[in-house]
């Protein structure tokens, strides 16, 4: 089943130069697609699409089989999530807890159901023991696994990390790498939007833009070998995976050693 | 600048954090009518005693509150000379001839020099103000040497120190009310209360969810935004902006340097908040589940029953005497 497709999508602000152009694009039901791309590549815009935060100019985009348009626009809400970039610009609770509950609250769930469904997803995020704090006491990485809990809570299928990780620490970084991990083996589908090749790594897929332009879709371990697309989109390469490909350029046929620098470039 | 006390809430567990935001808004604005229809100076004295005695029994401390006092030390002050000075009603207790002379008015506005130049430097401002305010009165009453370039009047009438009195102690109360408030509710339940409040504006079809959305995130983003003011004036002060020194041209400048990049951040910010709100369902004016709930208890019933009282004794006390 296919959680979103994208049809011949273009998007520009007005009397702008278009954002995105004739962008094609089908992700499966438990997938985990990475979007790459550098600034300006219209990564963010394409995520706003598919929440109907923006309308497309042309084209048409489906969640589940459903149509996007003003009518279901709040249908597909609650299917999709999305964490922004900004830990503080998308806390909107006083205390973790009202932060939890402000979707739940605009769903209009009852609230013994909203008050277990919080313990439930705080939980699953490990952030119980901080259901009552405010948000200038947390960490950013918890307070992106915060917003991630809030999302979870609305039961979406979908989540969205609008370079979720890129104002983090290390710590906090890997703190919700680890979540995405989790949520991946839960069976969500799950969509990161990001320039660093780390977060690429783990996820199926890669659709790498360029200039609002789909330059290439691949397995992520194809794409992050793939020089010439890489650095045609302005992205840096892992140092392993620059050193795998420079060597199988020159037909170099230990697999240990490729499988080595594969598995270092896991670790990085 | 981040550690703003006033109105910030303390937690505690006396009687009134017990209360229901709702009775404590509601019993607020009833206090308040009640002090504002109070005309006798002795009962206006009694009220002081009967909060300052809510404050002992409610566990709070007074420096919080004479915290929340001291912005409103200016207008006090204003108020307080205002009213000694030019009021001239009942009885004249004093009445002293002011000689402008030679000599008097250059010794005056030394110490007006000397008390600018000074003021920083000492720590009770207040205490420094009234002993420099009276050592002119001084100067100008005692001394009448030199050429006299001209002669004033200054009459102390009984009613103007009463009124001085009875103003000062009006301001005291309502501000220490507001704060009682401040101190012992949570941002949230202050809001849900004022929500509650406010839901009979909505016969005028005022949207009373929309201004408590408003509120909830204004308080929620109050420290956010100091913080980020706090950094702007580091960032300025490394590039040589000196916020406490200048002139009042400077001073604008740096005021300018700081709300430039304030604004510009704000409106980032309530974008982005913008988008994470509509991500997450938020559509405004459409009815919303509410996780806090209030507990309307005895405690609340007999709080505002004593505020009645407070105002049916106040108007009575205002017919009758």
């Amino acid at each position: 089943m296919n959680s979103i497709e994208i049809k011949d999508v273009s998007f520009q602000y007005q009397s702008n130069t278009p954002v995105l152009q004739d962008i094609n694009l089908t992700i499966k039901k438990g997938e985990w697609v990475t979007i790459l791309g550098h600034n300006g590549s219209g990564k963010s815009t394409l995520s706003k699409l598919i929440i109907g935060l923006l309308k497309a100019k042309t084209g048409q985009i489906l969640v589940n089989g459903i149509e996007l348009n003003p009518e279901t626009v709040q249908d597909i809400r609650q299917k999709v999530g999305i964490v922004f970039q900004n830990p503080d610009n998308q806390f909107v609770g006083v205390t973790v807890r009202d932060d939890i509950a402000f979707g739940l609250e605009n769903l209009q769930v009852p609230r013994e159901d909203m008050v277990e469904r919080i313990e439930k997803y705080a939980k699953k995020v490990n952030m119980s023991d901080f259901l009552n704090k405010e948000p200038h006491a947390l960490s950013g990485g918890q307070k992106q696994r915060v917003a991630i809990a809030g999302i979870l809570a609305m039961n979406t299928d979908i989540i969205i990390f609008d370079e979720a990780t890129s104002m983090l620490d290390p710590k906090g970084r890997n703190m919700v790498l680890d979540t995405m991990k989790q949520l991946r083996s839960e069976g969500k589908t799950i969509i990161t939007i990001t320039h660093t090749m780390k977060e690429a790594l783990l996820s199926d897929r890669i659709v790498v833009l360029k200039q609002g332009r789909i330059l290439k879709v691949g397995n992520s371990k194809d794409i992050l070998k793939d020089k010439e697309t890489l650095e045609k989109s302005n992205l840096e390469m892992l140092l392993p995976l620059r050193i795998l490909y420079d060597l199988e350029q020159t037909n170099y046929s230990n697999e240990r050693i490729k499988n080595l620098l594969w598995e270092l470039s896991l670790s990085v | 600048m981040k550690n703003i006390v006033i109105g910030r809430y303390i937690p505690g567990n006396t009687f009134l954090y017990k209360m229901d935001p709702r009775t404590k808004i509601i019993a607020l604005i009833i206090l308040m009518v009640s002090v504002f229809i109070i005309r006798s100076f002795t009962f206006m004295l009694g009220s002081l005693g009967i909060i300052i005695i809510v404050l002992l029994i409610g566990k709070i401390s007074v420096k919080r509150v004479y915290l929340g006092l001291r912005p409103l030390m200016f207008l006090l002050i204003f108020t307080f000379v205002f009213q000694i000075l030019f009021n001239t009603q009942g009885e004249l207790l004093i009445e002293r001839t002011l000689y402008y002379t030679l000599y008097t008015i250059p010794i005056t506005i030394l110490i007006i020099t000397f008390w600018i130049f000074t003021k920083r430097y000492i720590r009770f401002k207040l205490l420094y103000f009234l002993l420099v305010l009276t050592s002119i009165v001084y100067v100008l009453t005692t001394l009448d040497l030199g050429y006299t370039i001209g002669q004033g009047e200054l009459s102390i009438y009984s009613q103007g120190v009463e009124m001085a009195f009875f103003i000062m102690i009006r301001l005291i109360i309502i501000v220490t009310l507001s704060t009682i408030l401040t101190l012992t509710t949570k941002p949230t339940d202050l809001n849900l209360g004022l929500e509650s409040v406010l839901k009979p504006l909505k016969i005028f079809r005022v949207n009373t969810e929309e201004i408590a959305m408003i509120l909830a995130i204004s308080l929620r983003y109050i420290p956010t935004l100091l913080d980020e003011a706090n950094k702007i004036m580091l960032a300025q002060a490394s590039r040589g902006v000196d916020f406490s020194e200048g002139k009042l041209k400077d001073k604008v400048m740096q005021i300018v340097s700081l709300l430039v990049p304030m604004f510009i951040i704000s409106f980032k910010r309530s974008d982005d908040l913008a988008n994470a709100m509509e991500a997450r369902s938020f559509v405004p004016g459409r009815p919303r589940t509410r996780l806090q709930v209030l507990k309307w208890t005895r405690l609340d019933t007999i709080t505002l029953g004593i505020t009645f009282i407070a105002l049916i004794t106040s108007i009575s006390l205002r017919i009758f005497l």
